[in-house]
């Protein structure tokens, strides 16, 4: 499709959007939301109408609203911070997400989709359990176990997610499959074949579902601040997500090889003139990828569980939508992750405190979801159809830059 | 004739600080040829792309025919009987020529609901009968040479009804044969009453066939000139505002050892077919050698094939002695080969960057710019300022993207940061493709240069005088091989339009493609 085919109109929204500042694309984004709250609102009331309850909140003439807006965005964004439990919760999911939403961006960057995750973050769940659980036999309890135990656990778990993610890598490089396509069926197979090893292999005798035992206390990572005890939260977690979200941007935009990324996604045919190999560069990508996703695993294992247990939450698959939200961007990460985190532990507290339906809430979330990420995403539209005054008008000199085509 | 079809009045266009366009005057006359000219960054593009409704200007007003118009798109200017010809030709590789020219405005069969395909040839094969165009309606455009590509999109404007047509440096990517033709398919366009605006950088070609000659300078009109009471020293001289060079300096070469040397090089396309075949020649360091050619006689593949950028199906390539034929992009770019590609937009430039990202672009892996793997910021900084104030690229702000230059500030860029490599092998493939006067005469004075300081350069250019002027040794390239290699002093360019075609001139005086090894050795 050619930019000069669209209506001026639409031309002109998607050329603003293009050319929009760092600034004003986060205004846009906040706009966005509290459009969504909007919008969201009409939806309560509308399903609270619907609904029959015995105490209606409102009632207008013959009509009664049964779902209070004002009450659900209340349990909705402030809950989460209002007890322990709920900021834990939210906190857990924020730093699960920096991890495959970093993971996602990185891939991004380089040009690669790398949808399959979930699929590292599975594997290297497992192989951190797995490490942890042999390993435990050859050290001290204690502080000194900790300190061997988890970061062990922690390298294992990038380690495993990174070789995983090199095979998607090896197979776009040398075999030219899309990745696309096989990191879906990466997933699949990871999920599998994991639930297949741990139920033949490494289950847990004394239970009933499919899990492996328990890691020892001392590979756990524990909440150490006071306010989170006995919850499934470790600050430790989190700021090792905070840590790398800098090494990551470092990493990125100052770095040889984050240059190297970062043309190759954009420009792949400058990135060959530039020396880089793109062969070493898509497998290179996807390690780091895969590593960051299997470094999630890991924390979900050494974190939240304390073993592996087949039915894993979808967080690789949320870590592309934050990456989205993000604009790829591994600061953007942060609240993108945030806000994830928020709907997570908020939703859980309106399906406690209010008697709002279940899917009405997960409609909400994507509502939001759907609304923060839509500029972002028509931004990226817009750059691909080549609008916008900053943009180069294929007049002169060469051809037109495509992003996306290889000619390697 | 002097009626006004275009009149842009006081035309301004802003880019955040920059003004390209400020309060520019133009009037073009019904059935005229009009020449825009001016150095790189004057504004010619974004003036034109104001004109097709790509851009919306500042200030100032639009008269077509007399009548105020407002673009929002180039559709609303395509009704107004604009065409404009982008110098990327918007064509569909594996369609016919006549799928390609009605496209998006095709004839339907009866009921609406196919193409029409034999109203389409109809209609195509009109056109070209009308205005004596040599194009075979249903030949494949992936086929065609690049001139014919051109007119190509030139029915395509015509089909949609164009009555004006814009052309941005349509002659930089055609050898002079194709440039005749060009301007023959003018005269006759002319003739029936179209108008033609176009952009050049050269002057030989404004002079030859334009009616008025109107000239921009830092965005402003200078002045409309009439063709027949100007000269060429007179428009350098307005566009530049100095008196221009318009001939090189070039001492005589001492050429040393053999630099680079290509043997028995065979490159092979995805059909199998040979695009360059069994091609041999040495280049002394302290020579330029020059290839002359029409565009798609293997040039690009050979270049891809020295650069690293392609492995060639046989043969070696070597530099300084050393087989380099296996060895990577990186690799040759860390033993000294600069590279000035054809394709600035495409290849030599991530279009998305700044100017200060861009100046690392090959050097990213090298010490003295990202030690341990680290980009240094500051010392990149200082190189690219170095840079940018060196080849004159505008505007000056290493912040600026690549993309908001014009066409020739990105070609001094990637210029500038090639022969600053202080590199051993030159390779520049068309270096002063859409460069203005002033710039073609710094650039060309830079390759003579390096040779003089010792490198050993290639360049492959379809401007016969560059390469004829900058050349020591000269290989024309005819289907993948030489048709011959000549002292560039003793050849005529009637002789090299032959030779080009792949005909053999007769009293040209042949020199050797290489074999220099033994002189060399006695040399030491
Ligand atoms: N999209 C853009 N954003 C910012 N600046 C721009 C943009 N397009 C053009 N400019 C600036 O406007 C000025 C005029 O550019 P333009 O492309 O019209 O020059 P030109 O006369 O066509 O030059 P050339 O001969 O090099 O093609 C330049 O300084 C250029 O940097
Ligand atoms: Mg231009």
């Amino acid at each position: 499709m050619n930019a000069s085919d669209l209506p001026s109109s639409v031309r002109r929204l998607l050329g603003s959007l293009v050319d929009a500042s760092v600034r004003e694309r986060i205004a846009i984004s906040v706009a966005a939301l509290f459009a969504s709250l909007l919008v969201g609102a009409v939806v309560i009331m509308a399903a609270g109408l619907v609904a029959t309850c015995k105490e209606p909140f409102l009632a207008l003439g013959g009509s009664s609203f049964c779902y209070d807006p004002w009450e659900v965005y209340y349990q909705l964004f402030v809950s989460p911070f209002l007890n322990d439990f709920n900021t834990a919760l939210m906190l857990k999911e924020t730093t699960l997400l920096l991890f495959t939403g970093l993971a996602v961006a990185v891939a991004f960057r380089a040009g690669l989709f790398n949808i399959g995750a979930q699929g590292q973050l599975v594997f290297g769940a497992l192989g951190s359990a797995l490490a942890v659980l042999w390993g435990a036999a050859f050290v001290p309890t204690g502080v000194v176990g900790s300190l061997v135990l988890i970061p062990f656990g922690l390298v294992v778990g990038a380690v495993v997610g990174g070789l995983y993610g090199a095979v998607p890598g090896l197979l776009k490089a040398y075999a030219d499959a899309n990745e696309v396509i096989t990191t879906i069926m990466l997933n699949f197979v990871a999920t599998n074949v994991a639930f297949y090893l741990v139920s033949t292999y490494f289950k847990d005798p004394a239970s009933q579902s499919v899990e492996t035992k328990s890691v020892p206390a001392v590979a756990q990572l524990k909440p150490v601040l006071g306010r989170f005890e006995s919850t499934s939260f470790s600050v430790w977690a989190l700021l090792t997500g905070l840590a790398l979200v800098v090494v990551i941007y470092y990493l990125l935009f100052h770095t040889s090889f984050g240059y190297d990324m970062r043309i190759s996604g954009i420009q792949p045919a400058a990135a060959a003139y530039g020396g880089v190999d793109a062969e070493r560069l898509v497998v290179g990508s996807m390690v780091l990828s895969g590593a960051l996703s299997g470094l999630a695993g890991a924390v979900y294992v050494l974190m939240v569980l304390g073993r592996w247990r087949t039915g894993i939450p979808a967080v690789g698959f949320d870590g592309i939508t934050v990456s989205i939200l993000a604009s790829n961007n591994p600061l953007g990460v942060v609240p993108a992750a945030f806000l994830f985190g928020i709907l997570k532990s908020g939703s859980l507290s309106i399906s406690f405190a209010l008697g709002v339906p279940k899917q009405l809430v997960g409609v909400l979330r994507g509502l939001i979801i759907l609304f923060v990420a839509m500029p972002e995403f028509f931004r990226m539209v817009g750059l691909k159809l080549g609008v916008g005054d900053r943009q180069p008008v294929a007049t002169d000199g060469g051809r037109p830059v495509e992003g996306g085509d290889d000619d390697e | 004739m002097n009626e006004p079809v275009v009149e842009l009045d006081g035309i301004t266009k802003r880019f955040g600080d920059v003004v390209a366009n400020d309060r520019v005057e133009l009037t073009v006359d019904r059935g005229s040829v009009h020449v825009l000219l001016g150095e790189n960054g004057a504004g010619k593009t974004t003036l034109m792309n104001v004109l097709y409704g790509l851009y919306e200007p500042n200030e100032g007003e639009i008269r077509i025919d007399g009548t105020p118009r407002e673009f929002d798109s180039p559709r609303d200017a395509i009704d107004a009987g604009i065409g404009m010809i982008h110098q990327h030709f918007m064509l569909v590789d594996p369609m016919t020529v006549a799928d390609n020219v009605v496209l998006g405005n095709e004839p339907r069969s009866r009921l609406g609901f196919t193409v029409d395909r034999e109203a389409a040839r109809e209609a195509v094969t009109d056109l070209t009968a009308r205005y004596g165009f040599d194009v075979e309606p249903d030949a494949v455009v992936e086929d065609l040479s690049v001139g014919v590509q051109q007119r190509v999109e030139i029915l395509k404007a015509l089909y949609r009804g164009a009555d004006i047509l814009i052309l941005d440096e349509p002659t930089a990517v055609l050898t002079p044969q194709e440039v005749e033709e060009l301007f023959d398919i003018f005269d006759e366009l002319t003739d029936q009453g179209k108008t033609i605006i176009f952009i050049t950088h050269k002057l030989g070609e404004a002079l030859g066939v334009a009616d008025a000659i109107t000239v921009l300078r830092d965005g402003e009109t200078v002045g409309t000139v009439d063709t027949s009471t100007t000269s060429k020293r007179e428009l350098a001289e307005l566009m530049v505002g100095r008196e221009v060079l318009l001939d090189v300096e070039k001492p005589p070469s001492s050429p040393g050892d053999v630099g680079l040397e290509v043997s028995d090089l065979t490159v092979t396309d995805d059909r199998g077919v040979d695009q360059v075949s069994s091609l041999d020649f040495q280049i002394r360091e302290g020579e330029v050698f020059g290839i002359a050619g029409v565009d798609g006689n293997g040039q690009s593949e050979l270049v891809e094939a020295i650069t690293g950028l392609d492995v060639p199906d046989e043969g070696r390539v070597y530099f300084d002695g050393a087989d380099v034929t296996t060895d990577s992009r990186r690799d040759r770019i860390e033993q000294g080969m600069a590279y000035i590609p054809e394709d600035r937009q495409h290849r030599g430039l991530v279009m998305d960057f700044e100017l200060l990202q861009n100046g690392l672009l090959g050097s990213q892996h090298d010490p003295d710019f990202a030690p341990g793997g680290r980009i240094d910021w500051a010392t990149l900084r200082q190189h690219v300022e170095d840079i940018i104030a060196d080849y004159d690229v505008r505007p000056p702000n290493p912040d600026a993207t690549a993309k908001s230059l014009s066409g020739g500030n990105q070609q001094k860029l990637v210029a500038g940061r090639e022969f600053e490599r202080d590199p051993r092998v030159v390779v520049a493939s068309h270096p002063t493709r859409g460069l203005d006067v002033g710039s073609v005469e710094f650039v060309q004075e830079k390759l003579v240069e390096l040779r003089n300081e010792g490198k050993a350069v290639l360049l492959v250019s379809s401007k016969l005088d560059e390469v004829q002027q900058l050349s020591d040794r000269l290989g024309v390239m005819y289907e993948g091989a030489f048709t011959d290699v000549v002292d560039p002093d003793d050849v005529t360019e009637e002789q090299l339009g032959l030779l080009m075609a792949g005909q053999d001139a007769d009293g040209v005086t042949s020199v050797p493609a290489g074999d220099f090894e033994a002189e060399a050795e006695v040399g030491r």
